[in-house]
């Protein structure tokens, strides 16, 4: 492989563990059916199924349509191939929305932990900002010490 | 003077972490309550009635009973039609009927996809603009940080140049 070495693209790190929590919740965690789900989204939309369902056609068509094949079950108009669409079309929306629903769902689920996230990060912030006036504070009072001293010395020599 | 405290920044604690994994599988199990982000709580909580249905719609269609009982009702529609004694067969081969009944499906099967499409990048606007809000708000964080670093190595260098002037 190209990138053998310490350098590991993001789908090379997909196949192994999880980082992001929310990978690891909805990936890691996912019950039977939320996998058979993932499965049946990505099956469906892949060029392989495109590819066998368009020969599947073809091959059909050409059995039912070409004098030389004598077996034939379903002559011109293709009625039952017109059914097998149908119920291609029929499980295809609501497996689109099966899938739709668990991507909303780990949409919800990263947006929670961004929020987390984020308030973690404001708070860090605060508390640098005030570290650093606290650190202004010191500062200043050092000067004033030094600023003393050298008045004082001043007055000594004086 | 107080003395520093030693803790490490809150985003790196281990506890934390764990915080924040026990409340997402909480939120996960538990849809629809209880959002800390404010996109989601803007989507979920604050949907209107056509929203809310649209969702609802979208989650009984998109979901495994509603797949398996479209499968069930088909093969008992075949099974009627084909081998049945005592029923009259209302829908012969090659189905007809169920081709019609299916394509109803479909045909608004289509649109309500498109429905919770459009509620999905709906959604993803509202994350946008808060994204955008908070970078603001991370952006006024840092300018007064720097500010106050400024004025902190402004103090140093008086100091410094006290001390020299006291040396020499």
């Amino acid at each position: 492989m190209a990138s053998e070495g310490s350098v590991t693209t993001a789908r090379q790190r997909v196949a192994r563990q999880h980082k992001h929590p929310v990978n690891q919740l909805f990936h890691d965690e996912a019950t039977l059916g939320e996998r058979v789900a993932d499965n049946a989204a990505s099956g469906i939309g892949s060029w392989w199924f495109l590819a066998i369902q368009s020969v599947i056609i073809a091959i059909w068509i050409a059995i039912n349509s070409v004098e030389f094949f004598t077996h034939k079950w379903d002559i011109y108009p293709f009625i039952l191939l017109n059914l097998a669409f149908t119920i291609q079309a029929a499980f295809t929306g609501p497996v689109l929305l099966l899938s739709g629903n668990r991507l909303a769902q780990k949409d919800r689920l990263r947006l929670e932990h961004t929020a987390e996230v984020a308030e973690a990060a404001e708070k860090a912030t605060l508390e640098i900002l005030s570290e650093i006036e606290r650190n202004t504070e010191a500062t200043l009072k050092v000067l004033d010490h030094l600023k003393k001293r050298r008045a004082a010395k001043r007055g000594a020599q004086a | 003077m107080a003395q520093p405290s030693t803790q490490a920044p809150v985003s790196l604690s281990a506890d934390h972490k764990a915080r924040v994994v026990h409340r997402l599988r909480r939120v996960h199990r538990e849809p629809g309550t209880d959002h800390k982000h404010p996109a989601n709580q803007a989507h979920y909580e604050e949907s209107t009635f056509g929203e809310r249905l649209a969702d609802r719609v979208a989650a009984v269609i998109g979901s495994w009973p509603f797949i398996i009982g479209q499968s069930v009702l088909m093969v008992v529609w075949v099974y009627f039609n084909v081998w049945a004694i005592f029923i009259h067969h209302w829908d012969p081969y090659p189905f007809i009927l169920l081709n019609l009944v299916l394509s109803f499906q479909a045909t608004y099967a289509g649109p309500i996809v498109l429905l919770a499409g459009n509620r999905q990048s709906q959604k993803d606007r509202i994350t946008l603009e808060h994204a955008a809000d908070e970078s603001d708000k991370g952006e006024q964080h840092i300018t007064k940080i720097l500010i106050e670093i400024k004025k902190n190595t402004a103090l140093t260098l008086q100091i410094l140049r006290e001390l020299e002037a006291e040396e020499g």
